[in-house]
């Protein structure tokens, strides 16, 4: 029986690629509506782990549960969000066409498609460019489209792989905003990688961090926080509230430490 | 390990063989019914063996490649020289620009009765066609790969006073080098094709004469073996050009 | 210096026209003096003379069968390149889609990809005998290499990320062919099929020349044979012709097709 607070459970989870231990046994539980951020340096495992969780690539011990059932392969129910967006859309179909193919996989009648579409667009911001090409589009906007058919898939969970890394710093902050208030809306539980401490603070109920190169006595899974700071947030006030200064000092102390 | 090595050397002959193999089951019954229409690829090796001993092989394989490297030359030359011009100057390929759309759709081979009346047969007129083949690919591609030179280096070039000539070389021709070998790996094969082609259809002489001739003496195990000839030099000229890039390459520094 | 806005542009093409008009006057002058023996270059005036007689323009009198050659030759080309394009996509896609088959099967296209289509006319001769469907078939057959190999190409080189999206959303095998293999594939099919397009006019040509079939090819053969200069030239002009049209359509059409490829 699971309840709202195991709605994804990472339960030993390990990973093994090219004969090296990228992940030691990682466990630790994601209630529903949370959002979860993942930090580390380069080469933790961090996306490998979001990877595993949704279903993409198996992991070489223990298990992904999600609502009590494993998670071996993808599902229309987790929606996952890659930072290579221009590689992730269909060229040669319209902003439309790629909510669509969401629409299209899940199998809803064509007459249905249309409202659902105009919906999920309008959610993003770019009814305007529904009929405009991913190559006449900004990074943002790409990205922002490929966001938009995930949410087309009515997920429960969703995944984001450092999501805004390839965006320059404004695009990143508008998008951070727009981000939180689409999963505040929904109701979304996301799994969110990303590099960027200040980032990861600003926008998660928790922050995990890893750290690379795992060994005995050295987990994966090095520092868990939780982000007490409250909702909704913004860009100004949030950043100069005395939890967030302190979470940052404290996080930055970590991964200094890890880096040696 | 090395088993799987093995294996993997082995995989591209499978399926051929399979194919020879069927070819080869099914010429036989035919021929054992009576059609004089196809040969067992054994026979048509014994065929290949016959004409590789008897040296008439060498001596159409000769004329057909030494023919197609003469039409390349010209054509290339020819070519390479209009591209650069037509690559350095804008005025140049905007006047140009229509002359050539005009002429370039005109396939080679309308031009073989015209070679023909020409020079008649031989050389000269399968040169000629191999050269009018080779020199629009090579005037295109030469063209795109100049206008594509990084403008620095030819600024830099004006800067040092170089004269045309010393340009062209030390310049422009350097700076082209990867792409102008890639116009002339599809040139070598154009060349090929092309002279093989104007065989068949005209010329007396060569490797494509040589299987028209089998085919209409009704020997069609020489048939056979020129066109598994025709199609192995054809295959070794191209994976022979594929080395030399490789070659010119790592000499040139572009790869390690 | 470069001439920018639409004068500039005009005067562009007015010099490149002018260019063109100076190489036929050249010809002009080259045939009616005499530089070049008449017998190989006839007169631009005779050549133009020859074309409209062949083409029955040239008042009632005229019994000119260009036309019918003409319509033969295309036909030739397009039947086989329409049935070269199907069996080269189907063939391809089949192919491309499985990395198993491909592993296997590769290696025999790419011997086969440097082989001349005129190549296989002797054998079909043998086979099939002098007839208008001996040639149609090798024009088909011959055509079919280009696109199939580039349909090959195009479905074995699908963006790995779309593939992962197509996981994602749990699209059925069919459904990723469809919808992200094939229009994946479509910018190197049409590729293919501008090639094989060329190659079908050639194989159609060589096919009539030597099969003594009723075509443009075989009309300007038998000019040549009969020293009939005008005539042969007017033949190359008509093939010329067909060559540039059946070339503009199809780059306008993949224009077209992938409008999505420009920004």
């Amino acid at each position: 029986m699971s309840t709202a607070a195991d709605f994804l459970r990472f339960d030993g989870v390990a990973i093994r690629l090219g004969g090296r231990e990228i992940l030691s046994p990682t466990s630790f539980d994601v209630a529903r509506g949370e959002f979860v951020c993942i930090v580390g340096p380069s080469g933790c495992g961090k996306t490998t782990l979001l990877r595993a969780a949704s279903g993409l690539v198996a992991a070489s011990a223990g298990e992904v549960r999600r609502k009590g059932v494993k998670m071996s392969e993808p599902s229309r129910e987790v929606a996952f969000v890659f930072q290579d967006y221009g590689r992730a859309l269909l060229p040669w179909r319209t902003v439309e066409g790629n909510v669509s193919l969401a629409l299209e996989a899940a199998g809803v009648p064509a007459a249905e498609r249309a409202p659902r579409i105009a919906e999920v667009l309008g959610k993003v911001g770019l009814a305007k460019h529904a009929q405009k090409f991913p190559v006449q589009l900004s990074g943002g906007m790409q990205q922002r489209a490929q966001i938009a058919r995930c949410l087309a898939q009515k997920p429960e969970l969703m995944m984001m792989d450092e999501p805004f890394g390839a965006l320059d710093a404004l695009t990143r902050q508008s998008l951070q905003d727009e981000l939180a208030r689409l999963v505040r809306d929904d109701g979304l539980t996301v799994l969110f990688v990303t590099h960027d401490l200040e980032e990861a603070i600003y926008l998660g109920d928790r922050v995990i961090a890893l750290q690379a190169n795992p060994g005995p006595g050295r987990p994966s899974l090095a520092r868990m926080i939780d982000v007490k700071i409250p909702r909704p947030r913004d860009q100004l006030t949030t950043k100069e509230h005395p939890e967030y200064l302190q979470l940052r000092r404290e996080l930055f102390a970590f991964i200094e430490q890890g880096h040696d | 390990m090395t088993e799987r090595r093995l294996l993997r050397w082995l995989r591209p002959w499978v399926f051929p063989a399979l194919l020879v193999g069927a070819f080869e089951w099914y010429a036989r019954r035919a021929a054992a019914l009576g059609s004089d229409a196809l040969a067992p690829p054994s026979a048509a090796a014994r065929a290949f063996m016959g004409a590789a001993l008897d040296g008439s092989l060498w001596q159409a394989t000769g004329f057909t490649l030494g023919t197609a490297a003469l039409g390349l030359l010209l054509g290339a030359v020819l070519g390479i020289a209009l591209g650069l011009v037509l690559g350095l100057s804008r005025r140049a390929a905007q006047l140009g620009s229509l002359s050539i759309e005009v002429l370039r759709p005109v396939p080679s081979v309308a031009l073989i009765p015209l070679a023909m009346l020409t020079f008649g047969f031989g050389v000269r007129m399968e040169l000629a066609i191999v050269a009018f083949a080779t020199f629009w690919p090579l005037l295109v591609l030469v063209q795109s790969a100049v206008q594509q030179i990084e403008p620095r280096l030819l600024e830099v070039s004006r800067v040092l006073g170089l004269s045309a000539r010393e340009r062209a070389f030390k310049i422009v021709l350097p700076a082209i080098a990867a792409r102008l070998f890639v116009a002339l790996r599809l040139g070598v094969a154009v060349a090929l094709v092309v002279a093989v082609t104007v065989e068949i259809a005209a010329n007396p002489n060569g490797m494509g004469y040589a299987m028209m001739i089998a085919q209409q003496s009704f020997d069609p195990a020489l048939m056979l073996a020129w066109l598994g000839w025709i199609g192995v030099v054809g295959f070794a000229v191209n994976a022979g050009m594929v080395l030399l890039q490789r070659v010119v390459a790592r000499r040139m520094g572009v790869l390690p | 210096m470069n001439g920018n806005g639409r004068v500039g542009i005009l005067v562009n093409r007015l010099g490149s026209l002018a260019v063109l008009f100076a190489l036929i006057a050249l010809w002009w002058m080259a045939s009616n003096a005499g530089w070049v023996s008449r017998v190989f270059l006839p007169t631009p005036q005779a050549t133009f003379a020859s074309l409209l007689e062949g083409l029955n323009l040239r008042g009632p009198n005229s019994n000119g069968e260009l036309l019918a050659f003409t319509q033969a030759t295309v036909g030739r080309m397009l039947q086989g390149w329409l049935l070269a394009s199907l069996f080269g996509v189907l063939l391809g896609a089949a192919i491309g889609v499985s990395p198993a088959v491909r592993a296997w099967v590769q290696p025999t296209l790419e011997f086969i990809r440097p082989l001349p289509a005129s190549a296989l006319l002797p054998l079909a001769i043998s086979i099939f005998g002098l007839n208008p469907g001996m040639v149609l078939f090798v024009v088909a057959f011959g055509a079919m290499w280009p696109v199939l190999l580039a349909t090959v190409h195009g479905f074995a080189a699908v963006e790995p990320r779309l593939a992962e999206v197509a996981r994602c959303l749990q699209m059925s095998r069919a459904a990723f062919v469809w919808k992200m293999g094939l229009p994946n594939a479509m910018p190197d099919i049409l590729a293919g099929m501008r090639l094989a397009l060329t190659i079908a006019l050639i194989v159609a040509v060589v096919g009539e020349m030597i099969a003594s079939q009723s075509g443009l090819g075989q009309a300007i053969l038998l000019a040549a044979r009969a020293f009939r200069a005008s005539d042969l030239f007017a033949g190359i002009v008509l093939l010329g012709l067909i060559g540039f049209a059946s070339n503009a359509l199809l780059a306008f059409a993949e224009k077209r097709l992938l409008r999505w490829q420009q920004p």
